[in-house]
């Protein structure tokens, strides 16, 4: 008869993305290539925001985007004509990307003579932020149409990102969306959290988002 | 859950098992695995690998955290976010959001 005894193991099975992420981060620092990881929900204006910020930005730095999608490449065909180069990655059914898709993503794309990097997640407000990209930042959207309870119902997104946008500020006076209230909520998850309301169709707010990438930016390349 | 395998994989080859009987994980209910689902996914998982006889326990760990104002540990999900002693709704979150490779039972 076999002898079976307990061997314990006690690893975290985010532990082997942790170190991917944080080894990439470390490779893209000395590359001064600034990577931003976006996410949202599906509908947010992801992508109308990536072309306003694209537009802003495109005379002070090189940028590249990648667009995470499960399947299709409507979004990478929008920033592609804007000029910009671009990526499209399919996670194949998978709601959000890794650390090693992103890396993967990024050889596609190609790193050098690029300042900064856009990556678009898969539009999914749960698993993208158990996930460590190692993007340098993370930023969300959150728009108007969709609710001023969102920070109650996804905690964990809200509590990890750098930046939250507020999109679709312009539809304010059709939606019961109380702004004050979104505020506190996030504040309360993630003092630290900077807080944009913008409308990436009137352009609205658009100014203070860019300044905050440019100044984060060049942070990151001294 | 194919991470998971490709760890325990991993660890079984460097510690000389050969046999593995039980695998253990353990899961916090605040995080956003569903232990129904990670049941579910397991026997697509583990198909093929050293793993495909394993039995695969779940070890829910709770959503703990401790009042900031009175210190009081108590249950998240149970009392709403709202200290059941004080009614503060301050609190650090202790423990909950794991996903663990706890242990094997193994030869």
């Amino acid at each position: 008869m076999k002898s079976f005894k307990v061997l314990e193991i006690k690893e975290s099975v985010f532990k082997d993305n942790n170190r991917q992420a944080n080894l990439l981060r470390e490779e893209l620092k000395k590359r001064k290539t600034f990577l931003l990881n976006l996410m949202s929900s599906p509908g947010s204006g992801k992508t109308t925001t990536v072309l306003r910020t694209i537009e802003a930005l495109k005379s002070d730095v090189n940028i590249g985007v990648m667009e995470a999608d499960i399947d299709s490449d409507v979004d990478s065909h929008a920033v592609a004509k804007t000029g910009t180069k671009v990526i499209q990655l399919h996670t194949g059914g998978m709601c959000h990307l890794d650390a090693d898709m992103t890396k993967q993503g990024l050889l596609g794309l190609g790193t050098d003579d690029i300042d900064f990097i856009i990556l678009e997640n898969v539009g999914n407000l749960v698993c993208p932020a158990e996930f460590d990209t190692g993007a340098s930042k993370n930023a969300m959207i959150l728009s108007v149409p969709e609710g001023d309870d969102k920070p109650l119902k996804y905690p964990l997104m809200f509590s990890k990102v750098d930046v939250l946008l507020i999109n679709k500020i312009d539809t304010m006076d059709y939606f019961d969306f109380d702004l004050q209230a979104v505020k506190e909520r996030a504040k309360k998850l993630n003092p630290n959290i900077k807080i944009i309301p913008i409308s990436a169709k009137t352009g609205e707010g658009i100014d203070e988002w860019a300044n905050w990438l440019l100044a984060e930016i060049k942070k990151w390349q001294e | 859950m194919i991470n998971v395998v490709q760890t325990v994989e991993t660890f079984a080859k460097q510690n000389g098992v050969t046999d593995i009987d039980t695998l253990v994980l353990q899961i916090g209910e605040l995080s956003s695995v569903i232990p129904r689902f990670a049941e579910a996914c397991y026997p697509a998982a583990v198909d093929g690998t050293m793993l495909e006889n394993t039995k695969l326990e779940i070890e829910i760990l709770p959503g703990n955290c401790i009042c900031d104002n009175c210190k009081n540990v108590f249950n998240l999900i149970e009392h709403k976010g709202e200290c059941p002693s004080c009614g503060s709704e301050d609190w650090e979150l202790l423990c909950g959001r794991e996903f663990l490779i706890k242990e094997i039972v193994a030869c």
